[in-house]
């Protein structure tokens, strides 16, 4: 052997460091997406006819219930080229982690929304607001400070699986690290490596969510 | 006629909790409902502004039949404050931003004015100094005075009271009664559940006893607490007097 470790790490920095902004790219924009599309998704299953709510069960049902990884392999070499003609790891990655997302968000939203008690919409009710009012200034507001800890947990999942997003070749740490396993037959020193920054983002959200738990909280 | 209900029903599932109420609450009257608990009174009040949906009957406001579809309920319970046990406040609001909300947001009174209306209205309340405080960090007797300066900011023609009294330590009842007796004063139609006898007499125009679903009795407070006519409201009676 004879190469030093960080003699291979200073040649793969680069990559590392645009590897590390794609796992960030990718992660907001499941983390965007995902919580925009979760919360119509969450409204839509909460709806009280039952055939139109049906779609949004059904889909919460899909994407939780099958594993993130064939959903990837699914849109990346079936509904991405049949849409776009050609396939895109970058465009795939962003759309099944924004759906795969959007499900365990919309559950999140669901069962905080339905924490909160019924007297709070009642009084909401009873003073004149419509259904849209009482939710948008009484539960809402509300919920949203319940659900921060259960949706810093699926932020921090979701930066953990874009690692799964090295199967179909979207430049993020993984793929790097894969790499460079290759090309030089090593293990330990790609992977440890891509793993310390897996620690760094992780821990990041992490300090960023209990930093808007704490603001929320001081209310 | 501020309230009239006819024939009202009411079911959960196959227990009919309701049945064949009739009622009528005239301008500036004070209704005081007793009665057993699970003997219908709150249904009957949340039946009122269609908290509850009725199974069958009417149910008028103000003439304005409320089951009816082409009837606009949200516009209908503006007129309509309702004060609650559990008094629900909104939490993550100050005592002010409780009361300026709704009228805010539904009639879209500018914030200016609707400050100054909900200062004098928690001057009237004995709570002016409160009005930045978060709920949390109020009593029982304050959070539901808070709630009555709410439920009037909205400027009803009658208010719900649904056992205003019922959540809150023996001391601060006293407290929140006083409010409403102020409220009944200054002419307020009121319909009060409570069971609190002492001020179903002093402050009732009437009184209604109800038991299993109906009304048994209704008279005059004075008539009657000491002349009561049915068995079942002199056996009510006899355990809370």
């Amino acid at each position: 052997m004879g190469v030093n470790p960080l003699d291979l790490i200073r040649e793969y920095l680069p990559f590392f460091a645009s590897g590390t902004l794609f796992t960030i790219g990718f992660s907001l924009a499941g983390i965007v997406f995902g919580t925009i599309l979760g919360l119509l998704v969450c409204f839509g299953k909460m709806l009280r006819n039952k055939v139109l709510s049906a779609p949004f069960v059904c889909y919460i049902t899909f994407f939780r219930g099958t594993p993130l990884f064939v959903q990837i392999l699914i849109i990346h070499f079936g509904v991405v080229p049949a849409v776009f003609h050609q396939s895109n790891g970058i465009i795939s990655g962003i759309i099944a982690l924004s759906l795969n997302e959007a499900a365990y968000i919309a559950e999140v939203f669901r069962a905080g929304i339905q924490s909160i008690d019924e007297g709070q919409t009642e009084a909401a009710r009873s003073l004149g607001m419509d259904r849209v009012q009482a939710m948008r200034y009484v539960i809402l507001p509300q919920a949203v400070r319940r659900v921060l800890p259960p949706m810093g947990n699926e932020f921090i999942s979701l930066i953990k699986d874009s690692s799964l997003l090295a199967a179909i070749a979207a430049p993020e740490l993984t793929y790097w690290a894969q790499a460079m396993g290759a090309q030089y037959a090593i293990v330990w020193t790609p992977y440890l490596t891509i793993s310390f920054i897996y620690l760094i983002l992780t821990l990041g959200m992490s300090a960023i969510v209990n930093r808007l738990e704490r603001r929320m909280a001081t209310k | 006629m501020m309230i009239k209900v006819e024939n009202l029903k009411k079911s959960f599932g196959a227990n009919e909790v309701l049945k064949d109420i009739n009622l009528e609450v005239q301008k500036q009257e004070v209704v005081v409902v007793i009665g057993p608990s699970g003997s219908g009174k709150s249904t009957l009040l949340r039946c009122i502004n269609q908290l509850e949906d009725i199974t069958s009957g009417h149910v008028y406001i103000e003439g304005t039949d409320i089951a009816d579809k082409k009837a606009n309920i949200n516009k209908i319970r503006q007129d309509v404050g309702m004060v609650f046990q559990q008094f629900n406040l909104f939490p993550h609001m100050t005592v002010l931003d409780n009361i300026l909300l709704a009228p805010t947001k539904v009639k879209k009174i500018s914030r200016e004015e609707a400050r100054v209306k909900a200062m004098e209205l928690l001057g009237k309340v004995g709570l002016e100094e409160k009005a930045d405080a978060y709920p949390d960090s109020l009593s029982g007797g304050q959070k539901q005075r808070i709630a009555i300066a709410r439920a009037l900011a909205m400027e009803p023609k009658m208010m719900l009271f649904d056992e205003p009294t019922s959540a809150l330590d023996p001391e601060m009842v006293g407290e929140v009664l006083d409010v409403m007796k102020q409220l009944a004063r200054d002419g307020m139609t009121m319909v009060v559940v409570t069971h609190e006898m002492g001020f179903a007499r002093e402050v009732g125009d009437r009184v209604i006893f109800m038991d299993g679903g109906y009304i048994v009795e209704e008279n005059e407070p004075r008539q009657l607490f000491e002349y009561p006519q049915e068995e079942r409201t002199k056996a009510f009676l006899s355990k809370v007097l």
